[in-house]
Protein backbone atom coordinates (compact mmCIF):
# COMPACT_ATOMS: atom_id res chain seq x y z
CA UNK A 1 0.00 0.00 0.00
CA UNK A 2 1.31 3.33 -1.04
CA UNK A 3 -0.32 6.80 0.47
CA UNK A 4 0.07 8.66 -2.28
CA UNK A 5 -1.07 12.19 -0.18
CA UNK A 6 1.43 12.57 3.37
CA UNK A 7 2.96 15.38 5.60
CA UNK A 8 5.75 15.24 7.91
CA UNK A 9 5.67 17.56 10.91
CA UNK A 10 7.35 20.94 10.55
CA UNK A 11 10.35 20.80 13.09
CA UNK A 12 8.80 24.30 14.43
CA UNK A 13 6.33 22.21 16.64
CA UNK A 14 8.12 20.86 19.90
CA UNK A 15 6.78 17.09 19.50
CA UNK A 16 7.73 16.94 15.51
CA UNK A 17 9.88 13.80 16.21
CA UNK A 18 7.23 11.57 18.14
CA UNK A 19 4.57 12.39 15.63
CA UNK A 20 6.57 11.65 12.47
CA UNK A 21 7.43 8.39 14.17
CA UNK A 22 3.39 7.88 15.22
CA UNK A 23 3.04 8.32 11.33
CA UNK A 24 4.99 5.57 10.57
CA UNK A 25 3.21 3.61 14.05
CA UNK A 26 -0.29 4.15 12.15
CA UNK A 27 1.14 2.93 9.02
CA UNK A 28 2.07 0.12 10.34
CA UNK A 29 -1.03 -0.88 11.85
CA UNK A 30 -2.80 -0.42 8.61
CA UNK A 31 -0.95 -2.45 6.55
CA UNK A 32 0.61 1.27 4.72
CA UNK A 33 3.74 0.22 3.07
CA UNK A 34 5.20 3.61 2.44
CA UNK A 35 4.36 7.48 2.32
CA UNK A 36 4.80 10.10 -0.25
CA UNK A 37 5.51 12.97 1.96
CA UNK A 38 5.83 17.05 1.89
CA UNK A 39 6.49 19.17 4.35
CA UNK A 40 4.93 22.74 4.28
CA UNK A 41 5.79 26.46 5.83
CA UNK A 42 3.72 26.91 8.66
CA UNK A 43 3.20 30.21 7.28
CA UNK A 44 2.25 30.93 3.41
CA UNK A 45 2.98 31.89 1.30
CA UNK A 46 6.02 30.19 1.56
CA UNK A 47 9.59 31.84 0.75
CA UNK A 48 12.39 29.88 -0.76
CA UNK A 49 14.20 29.74 2.93
CA UNK A 50 11.19 28.42 4.05
CA UNK A 51 10.54 25.91 1.36
CA UNK A 52 14.18 24.48 1.20
CA UNK A 53 14.51 23.89 4.71
CA UNK A 54 10.77 21.80 4.59
CA UNK A 55 12.47 19.63 2.00
CA UNK A 56 15.72 19.17 3.98
CA UNK A 57 14.21 17.92 6.42
CA UNK A 58 11.86 15.46 4.59
CA UNK A 59 15.27 14.43 2.94
CA UNK A 60 16.49 13.50 6.53
CA UNK A 61 12.94 11.86 7.11
CA UNK A 62 13.69 9.39 3.77
CA UNK A 63 17.25 8.57 5.59
CA UNK A 64 15.46 8.00 8.97
CA UNK A 65 12.79 5.63 8.07
CA UNK A 66 14.11 4.29 4.31
CA UNK A 67 11.89 2.76 2.22
CA UNK A 68 9.05 4.19 4.02
CA UNK A 69 9.15 7.65 3.19
CA UNK A 70 9.36 9.09 -0.06
CA UNK A 71 9.32 12.74 -1.04
CA UNK A 72 7.66 15.73 -2.68
CA UNK A 73 9.22 18.54 -2.87
CA UNK A 74 7.29 21.64 -2.07
CA UNK A 75 7.69 24.71 -3.45
CA UNK A 76 6.21 28.31 -4.32
CA UNK A 77 6.03 28.86 -7.74
CA UNK A 78 5.94 32.28 -7.43
CA UNK A 79 9.92 32.44 -6.58
CA UNK A 80 10.12 30.79 -9.67
CA UNK A 81 14.05 30.52 -10.02
CA UNK A 82 14.32 29.25 -6.27
CA UNK A 83 12.07 26.73 -7.11
CA UNK A 84 12.99 25.13 -10.29
CA UNK A 85 16.59 24.92 -8.27
CA UNK A 86 14.57 23.28 -5.39
CA UNK A 87 12.91 20.66 -7.70
CA UNK A 88 16.18 19.86 -9.30
CA UNK A 89 17.91 19.37 -6.33
CA UNK A 90 15.13 17.46 -4.77
CA UNK A 91 14.33 15.21 -7.95
CA UNK A 92 17.99 14.56 -9.29
CA UNK A 93 20.01 14.57 -5.83
CA UNK A 94 17.78 13.30 -3.57
CA UNK A 95 15.30 11.15 -5.18
CA UNK A 96 12.48 12.72 -4.62
CA UNK A 97 9.30 11.64 -6.35
CA UNK A 98 7.88 14.57 -7.46
CA UNK A 99 6.55 18.53 -6.71
CA UNK A 100 3.60 19.70 -3.88
CA UNK A 101 1.85 22.89 -5.34
CA UNK A 102 -0.58 24.58 -2.68
CA UNK A 103 -2.40 27.53 -3.16
CA UNK A 104 -0.28 30.48 -3.49
CA UNK A 105 -1.05 30.30 -7.51
CA UNK A 106 -4.08 28.96 -8.99
CA UNK A 107 -2.76 26.12 -11.38
CA UNK A 108 -3.30 27.99 -14.12
CA UNK A 109 -1.19 31.25 -13.65
CA UNK A 110 1.13 31.20 -15.86
CA UNK A 111 4.16 31.25 -13.28
CA UNK A 112 3.21 28.04 -13.01
CA UNK A 113 4.32 26.66 -16.44
CA UNK A 114 7.97 26.67 -15.79
CA UNK A 115 7.09 24.27 -12.82
CA UNK A 116 4.86 22.25 -14.85
CA UNK A 117 7.25 21.85 -18.07
CA UNK A 118 10.17 20.85 -15.44
CA UNK A 119 7.97 17.91 -14.05
CA UNK A 120 7.13 16.94 -17.45
CA UNK A 121 11.46 17.04 -18.40
CA UNK A 122 12.06 14.82 -15.06
CA UNK A 123 8.72 12.95 -15.79
CA UNK A 124 7.48 13.56 -12.24
CA UNK A 125 4.04 13.60 -11.12
CA UNK A 126 2.32 17.11 -9.19
CA UNK A 127 0.38 16.77 -6.54
CA UNK A 128 -1.47 19.72 -6.61
CA UNK A 129 -3.45 20.89 -3.25
CA UNK A 130 -6.97 21.63 -4.65
CA UNK A 131 -10.84 22.08 -3.40
CA UNK A 132 -14.39 22.71 -4.85
CA UNK A 133 -16.10 24.81 -2.29
CA UNK A 134 -19.70 26.50 -3.42
CA UNK A 135 -18.34 28.94 -0.55
CA UNK A 136 -14.85 30.02 -1.56
CA UNK A 137 -12.61 30.29 2.05
CA UNK A 138 -11.55 33.13 2.38
CA UNK A 139 -8.12 32.13 3.44
CA UNK A 140 -7.46 30.41 0.60
CA UNK A 141 -8.55 32.58 -2.21
CA UNK A 142 -6.64 30.88 -5.38
CA UNK A 143 -7.06 27.39 -4.59
CA UNK A 144 -7.44 25.22 -7.32
CA UNK A 145 -10.29 22.77 -8.02
CA UNK A 146 -10.96 19.71 -10.38
CA UNK A 147 -12.16 22.10 -13.36
CA UNK A 148 -8.49 24.17 -13.23
CA UNK A 149 -6.09 21.02 -12.94
CA UNK A 150 -8.51 19.61 -16.00
CA UNK A 151 -7.94 22.82 -17.85
CA UNK A 152 -3.68 22.71 -17.13
CA UNK A 153 -4.26 18.91 -18.00
CA UNK A 154 -5.42 19.83 -21.55
CA UNK A 155 -2.55 22.45 -22.00
CA UNK A 156 -0.28 19.66 -20.82
CA UNK A 157 -1.67 16.54 -21.85
CA UNK A 158 2.33 14.71 -21.15
CA UNK A 159 2.09 16.02 -17.59
CA UNK A 160 1.16 14.10 -14.84
CA UNK A 161 -0.91 15.78 -12.45
CA UNK A 162 -2.85 14.75 -9.56
CA UNK A 163 -5.76 16.04 -7.91
CA UNK A 164 -5.30 16.29 -4.19
CA UNK A 165 -7.55 15.06 -1.28
CA UNK A 166 -11.37 14.80 -2.92
CA UNK A 167 -12.01 13.67 0.60
CA UNK A 168 -11.03 17.15 1.85
CA UNK A 169 -11.96 19.37 -0.97
CA UNK A 170 -15.54 20.32 -0.67
CA UNK A 171 -18.20 19.13 -3.17
CA UNK A 172 -16.59 15.79 -4.22
CA UNK A 173 -19.37 15.14 -6.74
CA UNK A 174 -18.02 18.27 -8.15
CA UNK A 175 -14.89 17.58 -8.68
CA UNK A 176 -14.94 14.25 -10.27
CA UNK A 177 -17.34 15.03 -12.90
CA UNK A 178 -14.94 17.49 -13.71
CA UNK A 179 -12.29 15.25 -14.44
CA UNK A 180 -13.75 12.87 -16.26
CA UNK A 181 -12.34 14.36 -19.86
CA UNK A 182 -8.68 15.33 -18.31
CA UNK A 183 -7.11 11.55 -18.87
CA UNK A 184 -3.86 12.63 -17.08
CA UNK A 185 -5.40 13.58 -13.91
CA UNK A 186 -5.00 11.26 -11.34
CA UNK A 187 -7.60 11.63 -8.52
CA UNK A 188 -6.18 11.35 -4.56
CA UNK A 189 -9.18 10.14 -2.45
CA UNK A 190 -7.11 11.13 0.65
CA UNK A 191 -9.40 13.44 3.09
CA UNK A 192 -10.79 13.39 6.72
CA UNK A 193 -14.42 13.01 4.51
CA UNK A 194 -15.90 9.83 5.07
CA UNK A 195 -18.78 9.86 2.85
CA UNK A 196 -20.59 7.48 1.34
CA UNK A 197 -19.91 6.25 -2.08
CA UNK A 198 -17.44 8.49 -3.26
CA UNK A 199 -14.80 5.75 -4.33
CA UNK A 200 -17.11 4.03 -6.08
CA UNK A 201 -18.28 7.27 -8.26
CA UNK A 202 -14.86 7.96 -8.67
CA UNK A 203 -14.13 4.74 -10.36
CA UNK A 204 -17.76 4.64 -12.74
CA UNK A 205 -16.28 8.24 -13.95
CA UNK A 206 -12.57 8.00 -14.08
CA UNK A 207 -11.98 4.35 -13.97
CA UNK A 208 -9.98 2.69 -11.30
CA UNK A 209 -6.81 3.10 -12.92
CA UNK A 210 -6.55 7.06 -12.17
CA UNK A 211 -7.58 7.09 -8.89
CA UNK A 212 -4.68 6.94 -5.66
CA UNK A 213 -5.09 5.56 -2.38
CA UNK A 214 -4.28 8.61 0.22
CA UNK A 215 -4.72 9.70 3.60
CA UNK A 216 -3.31 13.52 4.06
CA UNK A 217 -2.92 12.23 7.58
CA UNK A 218 -6.60 10.93 8.17
CA UNK A 219 -5.19 7.56 8.25
CA UNK A 220 -8.53 5.44 9.52
CA UNK A 221 -10.58 7.21 7.31
CA UNK A 222 -8.39 7.32 4.05
CA UNK A 223 -8.19 2.72 4.26
CA UNK A 224 -11.87 2.56 6.00
CA UNK A 225 -13.09 4.19 2.58
CA UNK A 226 -11.30 1.67 0.26
CA UNK A 227 -11.99 -1.08 2.46
CA UNK A 228 -16.05 -0.47 2.41
CA UNK A 229 -16.07 0.71 -1.61
CA UNK A 230 -17.98 -2.24 -3.74
CA UNK A 231 -15.73 -2.71 -5.72
CA UNK A 232 -13.07 -6.25 -6.67
CA UNK A 233 -10.04 -6.87 -5.01
CA UNK A 234 -7.83 -6.51 -8.01
CA UNK A 235 -9.51 -2.59 -8.51
CA UNK A 236 -8.58 -2.36 -4.87
CA UNK A 237 -4.89 -3.49 -5.53
CA UNK A 238 -4.66 -1.36 -8.20
CA UNK A 239 -6.05 2.02 -6.34
CA UNK A 240 -3.87 1.10 -3.02
CA UNK A 241 -0.53 0.70 -4.62
CA UNK A 242 -0.58 -0.08 -8.32
CA UNK A 243 -1.53 2.60 -9.68
CA UNK A 244 1.44 4.83 -7.60
CA UNK A 245 4.07 2.50 -8.28
CA UNK A 246 3.18 2.96 -11.83
CA UNK A 247 3.47 6.90 -11.52
CA UNK A 248 6.41 6.47 -9.80
CA UNK A 249 8.32 4.38 -12.59
CA UNK A 250 7.86 6.60 -15.48
CA UNK A 251 10.69 9.23 -13.66
CA UNK A 252 13.20 9.81 -16.05
CA UNK A 253 16.65 7.49 -14.85
CA UNK B 1 -22.38 -7.62 18.98
CA UNK B 2 -21.97 -3.80 17.48
CA UNK B 3 -24.64 -1.09 18.59
CA UNK B 4 -24.28 2.31 16.17
CA UNK B 5 -25.78 4.99 17.77
CA UNK B 6 -25.33 7.60 14.70
CA UNK B 7 -27.10 5.92 11.63
CA UNK B 8 -30.52 7.53 9.40
CA UNK B 9 -33.41 6.82 6.94
CA UNK B 10 -34.98 8.32 4.23
CA UNK B 11 -33.84 10.62 1.58
CA UNK B 12 -31.34 13.88 2.62
CA UNK B 13 -31.64 17.47 0.21
CA UNK B 14 -28.82 17.80 -1.00
CA UNK B 15 -26.96 14.09 -1.87
CA UNK B 16 -28.23 10.76 -3.15
CA UNK B 17 -27.90 8.29 -0.15
CA UNK B 18 -27.27 4.85 -1.43
CA UNK B 19 -28.54 2.38 1.59
CA UNK B 20 -31.60 5.11 2.77
CA UNK B 21 -34.43 2.48 3.09
CA UNK B 22 -34.29 0.10 6.10
CA UNK B 23 -34.02 -2.86 3.91
CA UNK B 24 -30.68 -1.32 2.27
CA UNK B 25 -29.16 -0.13 5.76
CA UNK B 26 -29.93 -3.24 7.03
CA UNK B 27 -27.93 -5.01 4.24
CA UNK B 28 -25.04 -2.83 4.46
CA UNK B 29 -25.29 -3.24 8.55
CA UNK B 30 -25.39 -7.19 8.31
CA UNK B 31 -22.33 -7.09 5.95
CA UNK B 32 -20.33 -5.12 8.81
CA UNK B 33 -21.64 -7.17 11.35
CA UNK B 34 -23.24 -3.88 13.01
CA UNK B 35 -26.55 -5.43 15.04
CA UNK B 36 -28.54 -2.73 16.01
CA UNK B 37 -28.82 1.13 15.06
CA UNK B 38 -30.21 3.95 16.11
CA UNK B 39 -32.09 6.17 13.24
CA UNK B 40 -33.50 9.25 12.78
CA UNK B 41 -34.83 10.92 9.25
CA UNK B 42 -32.10 12.46 7.21
CA UNK B 43 -35.45 14.28 5.33
CA UNK B 44 -36.39 15.57 8.58
CA UNK B 45 -33.59 18.11 8.44
CA UNK B 46 -34.78 19.97 6.01
CA UNK B 47 -38.64 19.45 6.19
CA UNK B 48 -40.23 23.02 7.36
CA UNK B 49 -42.58 20.20 9.41
CA UNK B 50 -40.44 17.85 10.45
CA UNK B 51 -43.05 15.42 12.21
CA UNK B 52 -44.40 13.64 8.68
CA UNK B 53 -41.01 12.44 8.04
CA UNK B 54 -40.81 11.07 12.12
CA UNK B 55 -43.62 9.31 11.24
CA UNK B 56 -42.37 7.79 7.60
CA UNK B 57 -39.74 6.48 9.47
CA UNK B 58 -41.99 4.76 12.00
CA UNK B 59 -43.41 3.16 9.60
CA UNK B 60 -40.30 1.56 8.17
CA UNK B 61 -38.52 0.94 11.52
CA UNK B 62 -41.56 -1.45 12.80
CA UNK B 63 -40.84 -4.36 11.10
CA UNK B 64 -37.64 -4.31 12.49
CA UNK B 65 -37.73 -3.95 16.21
CA UNK B 66 -35.11 -5.95 16.87
CA UNK B 67 -32.73 -4.35 14.76
CA UNK B 68 -33.76 -0.13 14.84
CA UNK B 69 -33.79 2.35 17.69
CA UNK B 70 -35.80 5.05 16.48
CA UNK B 71 -35.08 8.94 17.44
CA UNK B 72 -37.73 11.42 16.83
CA UNK B 73 -36.44 14.98 14.60
CA UNK B 74 -38.45 17.87 16.53
CA UNK B 75 -38.11 21.24 16.11
CA UNK B 76 -39.43 23.12 18.99
CA UNK B 77 -39.46 26.37 17.13
CA UNK B 78 -42.29 24.77 14.89
CA UNK B 79 -46.15 24.69 15.64
CA UNK B 80 -47.07 21.84 17.52
CA UNK B 81 -43.83 19.99 18.41
CA UNK B 82 -45.45 19.17 22.02
CA UNK B 83 -48.24 17.25 19.90
CA UNK B 84 -45.61 15.84 17.92
CA UNK B 85 -43.56 14.61 21.08
CA UNK B 86 -46.44 12.83 22.73
CA UNK B 87 -47.14 11.14 19.20
CA UNK B 88 -43.23 9.77 18.81
CA UNK B 89 -43.22 8.88 22.26
CA UNK B 90 -46.75 6.89 21.53
CA UNK B 91 -44.91 5.47 18.36
CA UNK B 92 -42.18 3.98 20.39
CA UNK B 93 -39.23 6.76 20.06
CA UNK B 94 -36.32 6.29 22.41
CA UNK B 95 -34.70 9.32 21.62
CA UNK B 96 -34.82 13.10 20.32
CA UNK B 97 -32.72 14.39 17.65
CA UNK B 98 -32.09 18.21 17.35
CA UNK B 99 -31.01 20.16 14.54
CA UNK B 100 -30.59 23.80 16.39
CA UNK B 101 -28.74 25.07 13.42
CA UNK B 102 -30.50 23.93 10.64
CA UNK B 103 -33.91 24.40 12.53
CA UNK B 104 -32.86 28.38 13.43
CA UNK B 105 -33.41 28.00 17.31
CA UNK B 106 -30.90 28.41 20.29
CA UNK B 107 -30.28 25.22 22.60
CA UNK B 108 -30.49 27.35 25.68
CA UNK B 109 -33.92 28.84 24.26
CA UNK B 110 -37.08 28.25 26.53
CA UNK B 111 -39.05 26.20 24.02
CA UNK B 112 -35.81 24.13 23.46
CA UNK B 113 -35.27 23.63 27.20
CA UNK B 114 -39.39 22.70 27.82
CA UNK B 115 -38.60 20.15 25.04
CA UNK B 116 -35.49 18.84 26.39
CA UNK B 117 -37.39 18.57 30.05
CA UNK B 118 -40.02 16.87 28.26
CA UNK B 119 -38.16 14.20 26.64
CA UNK B 120 -35.91 13.51 29.81
CA UNK B 121 -39.16 13.14 31.81
CA UNK B 122 -40.06 10.27 29.68
CA UNK B 123 -36.75 8.24 29.68
CA UNK B 124 -35.68 9.88 26.08
CA UNK B 125 -31.75 10.10 24.94
CA UNK B 126 -31.09 13.98 23.56
CA UNK B 127 -29.00 13.17 20.79
CA UNK B 128 -27.02 16.47 18.86
CA UNK B 129 -25.39 16.37 15.53
CA UNK B 130 -22.43 19.01 15.76
CA UNK B 131 -22.91 18.76 12.00
CA UNK B 132 -24.70 16.79 9.42
CA UNK B 133 -22.03 17.18 6.17
CA UNK B 134 -18.46 19.03 6.23
CA UNK B 135 -19.08 22.57 6.00
CA UNK B 136 -16.83 22.40 2.93
CA UNK B 137 -19.14 20.76 0.82
CA UNK B 138 -22.29 22.69 1.88
CA UNK B 139 -24.63 23.78 -1.02
CA UNK B 140 -24.55 27.02 -2.41
CA UNK B 141 -28.35 27.10 -0.87
CA UNK B 142 -27.40 26.66 2.71
CA UNK B 143 -24.53 28.23 5.01
CA UNK B 144 -25.68 26.26 8.25
CA UNK B 145 -22.73 26.59 10.93
CA UNK B 146 -21.49 23.81 13.02
CA UNK B 147 -23.21 23.92 16.78
CA UNK B 148 -20.40 24.73 18.72
CA UNK B 149 -19.18 22.77 21.37
CA UNK B 150 -19.39 25.45 24.26
CA UNK B 151 -23.42 25.85 23.48
CA UNK B 152 -22.81 21.86 24.39
CA UNK B 153 -21.40 22.44 27.22
CA UNK B 154 -23.71 25.49 28.53
CA UNK B 155 -26.69 23.15 27.77
CA UNK B 156 -25.36 19.80 29.83
CA UNK B 157 -24.44 22.07 33.14
CA UNK B 158 -28.11 23.04 32.10
CA UNK B 159 -30.29 20.20 32.21
CA UNK B 160 -27.84 17.79 34.86
CA UNK B 161 -30.68 15.38 35.02
CA UNK B 162 -31.12 14.59 31.00
CA UNK B 163 -29.07 12.21 29.10
CA UNK B 164 -27.28 13.75 26.01
CA UNK B 165 -25.49 12.44 23.34
CA UNK B 166 -23.03 14.14 20.63
CA UNK B 167 -22.94 12.82 17.07
CA UNK B 168 -20.72 13.98 14.14
CA UNK B 169 -18.67 15.84 16.38
CA UNK B 170 -15.39 16.53 16.56
CA UNK B 171 -12.27 18.80 18.48
CA UNK B 172 -13.69 17.79 22.24
CA UNK B 173 -10.27 17.60 23.53
CA UNK B 174 -9.86 21.26 23.17
CA UNK B 175 -12.85 21.72 24.90
CA UNK B 176 -14.51 21.89 28.46
CA UNK B 177 -16.17 18.59 27.18
CA UNK B 178 -13.46 16.91 26.52
CA UNK B 179 -11.34 17.77 29.86
CA UNK B 180 -10.84 16.10 33.21
CA UNK B 181 -12.94 17.49 36.18
CA UNK B 182 -14.36 19.52 34.32
CA UNK B 183 -16.98 20.45 36.65
CA UNK B 184 -20.00 19.29 34.28
CA UNK B 185 -21.93 16.72 35.22
CA UNK B 186 -21.34 13.14 33.24
CA UNK B 187 -24.67 13.18 31.44
CA UNK B 188 -23.32 13.61 27.91
CA UNK B 189 -21.30 10.84 25.66
CA UNK B 190 -19.57 11.18 22.73
CA UNK B 191 -20.06 9.31 19.46
CA UNK B 192 -16.53 7.99 17.32
CA UNK B 193 -17.33 8.49 13.34
CA UNK B 194 -15.42 11.83 12.93
CA UNK B 195 -12.78 11.68 15.77
CA UNK B 196 -8.93 11.05 15.37
CA UNK B 197 -7.43 8.13 16.61
CA UNK B 198 -3.39 8.35 17.37
CA UNK B 199 -2.57 11.07 15.19
CA UNK B 200 -3.70 14.05 17.14
CA UNK B 201 -4.91 11.05 19.63
CA UNK B 202 -8.35 12.34 20.24
CA UNK B 203 -10.21 9.50 21.56
CA UNK B 204 -7.48 7.89 23.53
CA UNK B 205 -7.62 11.39 25.57
CA UNK B 206 -11.24 11.61 25.85
CA UNK B 207 -10.61 8.05 27.48
CA UNK B 208 -8.04 9.18 29.68
CA UNK B 209 -9.84 12.24 30.76
CA UNK B 210 -13.87 11.12 30.56
CA UNK B 211 -13.30 7.32 31.39
CA UNK B 212 -13.93 4.60 29.22
CA UNK B 213 -17.32 4.74 28.99
CA UNK B 214 -18.14 8.09 27.80
CA UNK B 215 -17.70 7.39 24.23
CA UNK B 216 -20.06 5.66 22.08
CA UNK B 217 -19.43 3.73 18.77
CA UNK B 218 -21.12 5.39 15.88
CA UNK B 219 -20.85 5.25 11.48
CA UNK B 220 -22.95 8.33 10.38
CA UNK B 221 -24.84 5.62 8.19
CA UNK B 222 -25.93 5.88 5.17
CA UNK B 223 -23.71 9.67 4.82
CA UNK B 224 -20.84 7.84 5.69
CA UNK B 225 -18.94 4.56 5.37
CA UNK B 226 -18.96 2.56 8.33
CA UNK B 227 -15.54 0.84 7.90
CA UNK B 228 -13.70 3.74 9.32
CA UNK B 229 -15.30 4.25 12.56
CA UNK B 230 -14.97 0.08 12.37
CA UNK B 231 -10.88 1.07 11.71
CA UNK B 232 -10.84 3.52 14.36
CA UNK B 233 -11.51 0.50 16.77
CA UNK B 234 -9.28 -1.88 15.27
CA UNK B 235 -6.38 0.21 15.67
CA UNK B 236 -7.23 1.80 19.02
CA UNK B 237 -8.58 -1.06 21.01
CA UNK B 238 -6.37 -3.96 20.73
CA UNK B 239 -7.57 -5.51 24.13
CA UNK B 240 -11.04 -6.91 24.33
CA UNK B 241 -12.30 -5.22 27.33
CA UNK B 242 -12.14 -2.05 25.79
CA UNK B 243 -13.34 -2.73 22.44
CA UNK B 244 -16.44 -4.19 23.68
CA UNK B 245 -17.25 -1.33 25.80
CA UNK B 246 -16.84 0.86 23.07
CA UNK B 247 -18.51 -0.97 20.50
CA UNK B 248 -21.71 -1.57 22.03
CA UNK B 249 -21.35 -1.85 25.99
CA UNK B 250 -21.21 1.55 26.40
CA UNK B 251 -24.30 2.61 24.27
CA UNK B 252 -26.39 -0.76 25.64
CA UNK B 253 -25.92 0.36 29.17
CA UNK B 254 -26.70 4.61 28.21
CA UNK B 255 -30.21 3.25 26.51
CA UNK B 256 -33.23 3.31 29.34
CA UNK B 257 -34.09 0.56 29.57
CA UNK B 258 -30.71 -0.85 28.90
CA UNK B 259 -30.46 -3.40 26.21
CA UNK B 260 -29.34 -7.04 26.82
Amino acid sequence: MIDCHAHLHHHSQDDWERRDRNLIEVADRLGIDQLCCSMLTPRRPATPEGFRQCNAWVAEAINRFPDRVLGYSYVNPGHQAEAIDEIRRCVEDRGFIGVKLYNEHRCTDPVVVPIIELAIELRVPILHHAGHMHYVPPEQPLISDGGHLAELARRYPEAMLICAHVCGGGDWEWTIKSLRHAPNVMLDLSGSVIDDGVVEMAAEVLGVDRLLFGCDMSMTAGVGRIRAAHLDDEAKTRILGTNMRSLLQRRAS
Amino acid sequence: MIIDVNAYLGPFAFRHLRYQAADQLLTLMDSRGIDRAIVSSAAAITYRNPHPANTDLAAEVAHHPDRFIPFAVINPAYAGWADDLASCIDLGFRGLRLYPKWHNYELMSGLCLDLIDRATDRGMIISIPMRVEDPRQRSWLVDVPNVPLTELADLVAARPKARFHFVNGRGFTGSVLGQPENGLPANYRIEISLLNVHLNDEVETLIANLGPDRLLFGTGMPFQYPDPALAKIEVLAPDDVLKAQLLYQNAAEWLDPPIS
